[in-house]
């Protein structure tokens, strides 16, 4: 049960101010272990150049160091208050040598620990390339003169009493549970926030400090003996604080919800048959499609073959040949990258090769333009570069998610540009005389991001330009590069909405976050096919 | 009772243990102990120490691009105080203050929520055993170096270098150990060790894996293994294997979708029955939720019935775990009684897993697990040889991927061939074919056997910090109309 208002009262929200977990965790700075200080403590840095010189000596081409400290705060409603904290320290020196890229992690903020570490990488480095030498070339990137950067949230999660987050999540479902039918079933959130600090054997040293909040509000809906459910959009992983939940209008987009599920149920239920149609695509499904399509596809590392044991490749499988020439897609498709948006979950003031991100077009009017890079990958396509007159720079993809684990190339927020002026989904259906309307896909890519599956999420008919019925049982086919090609239509400014994604990639398995803003849109002669179908 | 609220041993020394990769049972030990004692006001605590290490070599494009050493080890305090909620508070530093911070988080917490009048009911009398003792600690696993797996890396990538083609792969070997205490319902104790505790437990895991592809990246073979002991996977093997793929896949042809006789190899079995084996759960049919095993509402008794005792797959299929299997290597875990358990026996679906609640109110006694967290399925004496020579016309399928379940039920699912597909006509391998997206259950697979195999263990991955491998040995299998539903030019 949880804490009544007048509990919650009694309690004081003064104390509202004190964390959880008392400020304990330990490092080994100088000669004895105290409290951790605030990354922007010097002896932290002490700590950072001691690993990166440890490294040099050992004899590393260049050596950097994370340092991270990690504070998770996880609610899950609603049958008890049940919270979880967690709070790790990591430190990771990662060293070059010929070519190979060591690495050595550990928990423990310690002075000899580090320069153990250093040597430790160094150490692994050398027996990976062991004679056999890899090219490898890091883009030149400004040395960063001990700087810090705190991402602007409005509210600091763990700021807030957890008294009153839990207050707060009952108080929806409490809302959604007043309107006939509604029901919750799902009701939680985490936030994250990292400290990091970050030395380089160029001369860089910086910290940040970094949020993310994201949530789940699944609402299910019944009307007689149908039932069906949806989920809170609003709620996904974003460099945000407590404002995710303050500071957006969950209230009225709970009831907006409702009024669609019921919309949903009023609407008959037929049969798929299988075709070629005209579909539109909400946003949250625009959004998945491109990031599974030209998200993966754009990553280097992915299209030069590194990723082929694990995830798998990339069908634009000649990066070279095709970057700057290649139609991608229509004219209508214009996709850019960037770690700087405010909110975006991937927004990082520099990232763990130590670069600051700048917004970068990935494909414009429909063509190619780059790939996604790091300092490492830049250096593969830099006679594009060079032949477009552009300095060869990463573009600040490299992440992990903490010094636990070695820095990968993950993909940015991506913003697929908005065209014309349709103001929502249901103004682009307006437009559409016969076809299909697509909500919440789900889409499964293969190993190349080459065939894709649209399916689950909701399928509507269309006819004049309105859902006039729901499709069971569908699923929409196509492959990616005739995919951007058919695409006729796009929404408008207004349109345009934002979702935080979570991808898992390299071995061992790691995860990252990005945000991907995409407006609703139309594709032409789209195949779809009864999924349950056998052949 | 002596004072554990502070370690004799200075901080500094235990802290350097952490070189040592992974904590010993003396250090879980004396960090339950203090964790235990630094509990305030009553009610019941529960520690969980995890402690891992990785060594892990990843290459790409004939190359190693990086070579790692990774360790963690995270406490989780739990605290249940009297009519609170149960409070978590995890941290992974090992120090006193840190503890003491975990503690007090955990109260804090558990004092948000209350549930009032927490009794413990009635509980049959205990079991008392002796935990068996799998053979999953492997000193050669935890003794290769990173020269070592430098080298075997290296003696991986060369055969695909020497033939012009380009090699990707992954070596990892890892060891964790785990140790629970807690103290919860005292008056149910039985021996030093209750059963929702887990005595020190050390494990270890390795895997390799790697794909061949040529420059033009139109062909591609994989193999890979794993298990706990790193002398049980034939490293230079895999990479010989996913060469001939690869060669063997160069100018694929593209078939018509539809059924075909398909013979699936060890790792596409494995692939396809991993649908199933979280399925083996008591409560979901019987509380009426859609599943492969429910079977009809009874009206007279008003219950839902399951089909535990009815024939649900060939009679040639029996699945089934042994916690003793060297070759599956399980980590027994705590609150049921590690014994082996067979989940299919001749086809007839023999037992289900359950939770502990329907155990105390419905079983007498004690039983075994919840699900498969590892299996072993029988197989046959067909070669794999044998099986190719056999068919008129059939698929040869390496592996499965991206598989995505469509129906609870019929645990229809939909998914692509990878990494390696042929032709076979009469009884001979002909063409490489592009690869497949195929609509399948594995209900039906099981039911609709031809042959099977010797059963072989497959690469069953790890999946992160603190999770444990969830082995499984299968044999191939040929399938008759195998349900393929369209093309997939991926490679």
């Amino acid at each position: 049960m949880s804490p009544t208002r007048r509990e919650l009262l009694k309690a004081g929200l003064g104390i509202a101010a004190l964390a959880l977990v008392p400020r304990p965790l330990l490092a080994r700075l100088e000669s004895g272990w105290e409290p951790v200080p605030p990354i922007r403590d010097p002896r932290v840095k002490e700590l950072a150049l001691a690993a990166v010189e440890a490294a040099r000596a050992a004899g590393a081409t260049y050596a950097d160091v994370r340092l991270t400290h990690t504070r998770t705060r996880r609610f899950t409603l609603p049958r008890a208050a049940f919270i979880q904290d967690a709070e790790q320290m990591a430190v990771g020196v990662r060293a070059l040598v010929d070519g190979c890229w060591g690495y050595a992690s550990s928990p423990v903020w310690d002075r000899n620990g580090v320069a153990r570490l250093g040597r430790a990488a160094v150490a692994s480095a050398r027996t990976g390339s062991a004679g056999r030498t890899r090219e490898v070339e890091l883009a030149p990137a400004p040395v960063v003169h001990d700087e810090h950067w705190t991402m602007p949230v409005e509210i600091d999660p763990f700021e807030v009493h957890p008294f009153e987050i839990v207050d707060y999540l009952q108080s929806l479902a409490l809302f959604t549970t007043r309107l006939p039918g509604a029901g919750v079933s799902n009701n939680n959130c985490t936030f994250t926030m990292q400290e990091r600090a970050f030395a380089s054997s160029d001369g860089s040293y910086f910290t940040q400090r970094l949020y993310r909040s994201e949530g789940r509000f699944v609402v299910g809906y019944q009307k007689g003996r149908e039932r069906t459910g949806g989920e809170l959009e609003l709620l996904t992983p974003a460099g945000l604080g407590w404002e995710l939940y303050k500071g957006q209008p969950l209230r009225e987009e709970i009831e907006r919800l409702v009024a669609r599920l019921e919309e949903d149920l009023s609407l008959p239920l037929k049969p798929v048959e299988v075709g070629r149609y005209d579909v539109v695509f909400d946003q949250l499904s625009l959004a998945r499609l491109v990031d599974r399509t030209l998200g993966r596809s754009t990553e280097l590392d992915r299209a030069l073959g590194y990723e082929a044991n694990a995830g798998g490749t990339s069908y634009l499988s000649d990066p070279l040949g095709m970057v700057g020439k290649l139609e991608v897609g229509s004219r209508l498709l214009n996709l850019t990258g960037n770690r700087t948006e405010r909110g975006g979950a991937a927004t990082v003031r520099w990232d763990d090769d130590g670069v600051g991100p700048v917004e970068f077009t990935l494909v414009r009017d429909g063509v190619l333009t780059d790939f996604q890079t790091t300092r490492e990958s830049a250096s593969w396509i830099a006679d594009y570069y060079a032949r477009q007159g552009r300095p060869t720079r990463s573009l600040g993809c490299a992440s992990a998610p903490s010094a636990l684990e070695l820095p990968l190339q993950r993909t940015p927020n991506l913003v697929l540009a908005p065209a014309g002026d349709a103001k929502d989904f249901d103004a682009i259906i307006a437009g559409v005389e016969r076809g299909v309307a697509v909500r919440g896909v789900d889409v499964e890519m293969d190993f190349q991001a080459l065939h894709g599956l649209c399916l689950g999420g909701n399928i509507y008919e269309i006819e004049n330009g309105k859902r006039v019925a729901r499709i069971a049982g569908a699923g929409l086919l196509f492959r990616s590069p005739e995919l951007w090609k058919s695409l006729v239509g796009l929404g408008g400014p207004e349109s345009l909405r934002r979702y935080g994604m979570a991808t898992t990639k390299g071995d061992p398995p790691q995860h990252a976050y990005h945000s991907v803003t995409a407006p609703p849109g139309v594709f032409e002669k789209f195949t779809v096919i009864d999924v349950k179908r056998k052949a | 009772m002596t004072d554990l609220r502070r370690t004799n041993e200075p901080v500094e020394e235990l802290q350097s243990e952490v070189s040592a990769r992974i904590l010993t049972e003396a250090d879980c030990e004396r960090i339950l102990q203090r964790a235990h004692a630094m509990a305030r006001g009553g009610g019941d605590t529960s520690v969980t120490i995890t402690s891992w290490w990785q060594g892990e070599i990843r290459w790409g494009r004939n190359r190693v691009t990086s070579s790692t050493d990774r360790q963690n080890h995270v406490v989780m305090v739990s605290r249940m105080m009297p009519n609170g909620v149960r409070g978590t508070a995890q941290t992974n530093q090992l120090d006193d203050e840190s503890l003491e911070g975990a503690v007090r988080a955990a109260e804090r917490i558990s004092g948000f929520g209350s549930v009032v009048g927490r009794g413990v009911g009635y509980y049959p009398p205990l079991p008392s055993y002796e935990r068996p003792t799998s053979a999953i600690w492997s000193d050669a696993t935890y003794g290769l170096t990173d020269e070592a797996r430098g080298e075997v890396a290296r003696a991986l990538i060369a055969p695909a270098e020497d033939k012009g083609m380009l090699s990707a792969g992954y070596l990892e070997v890892r060891a964790a150990a785990r140790a629970v205490l807690s103290t919860a319902f005292p008056e149910l104790r039985n021996g030093k060790h209750a059963f929702w505790e887990q005595p020190y437990i050390r494990w270890t895991q390795a895997q390799c894996s790697t794909t061949v592809r040529n420059p033009a990246g139109t062909a591609s073979g994989w193999a890979g293994g794993s298990s706990y002991d790193w002398g049980r996977l034939d490293a230079p093997a895999f990479a010989e294997r996913a060469l001939q793929k690869c060669l063997a896949a160069q100018n694929p042809v593209s078939l018509e979708p539809g059924r075909y006789t398909v013979i699936l190899e060890p790792q596409a079995v494995c692939d396809l029955l991993e649908l199933l084996t979280r399925t083996f759960m008591r409560e979901h049919p019987e509380n009426g939720n859609p599943g492969p095993w429910r079977l009809v509402y009874d009206d007279a008794l008003g219950l839902w019935r399951s089909k535990l005792g009815l024939k649900v797959a060939d009679e040639r299929v029996t699945i089934s775990h042994d916690f003793t299997d060297p070759d599956l290597g399980i980590v027994a875990s705590t609150v049921e009684e590690p014994r082996s358990v067979t989940w299919i026996e001749r086809g007839i679906l023999k037992s289900l897993g359950h939770l502990l609640k329907t155990d105390i109110q419905s079983l007498d006694g004690w039983h075994s697990r919840r699900y498969a967290v590892g299996y072993r399925m029988s197989g046959g004496d067909t070669s794999l040889e044998e099986m190719i020579r056999t068919t008129r016309r059939g698929l040869l399928v390496t592996r499965l991927s991206n598989l995505r379940g469509l129906d609870v039920e019929s645990l229809l699912a939909t998914g692509l061939t990878r990494d390696g597909l042929w032709l076979i006509e009469d009884g001979k391998i002909t063409k490489a074919v592009n690869n497949f997206r195929f609509t399948e259950s594995p209900l039906f697979v099981l039911n609709n056997i031809e042959q099977l195999g010797e059963p072989v263990r497959v690469f069953r991955p790890t999946r992160g910090e603190g999770e444990q491998l969830t082995p499984a040995v299968v044999p191939p299998i040929k399938v008759r109309d195998f349900s393929f539903t369209s093309l997939v030019g991926a490679v």
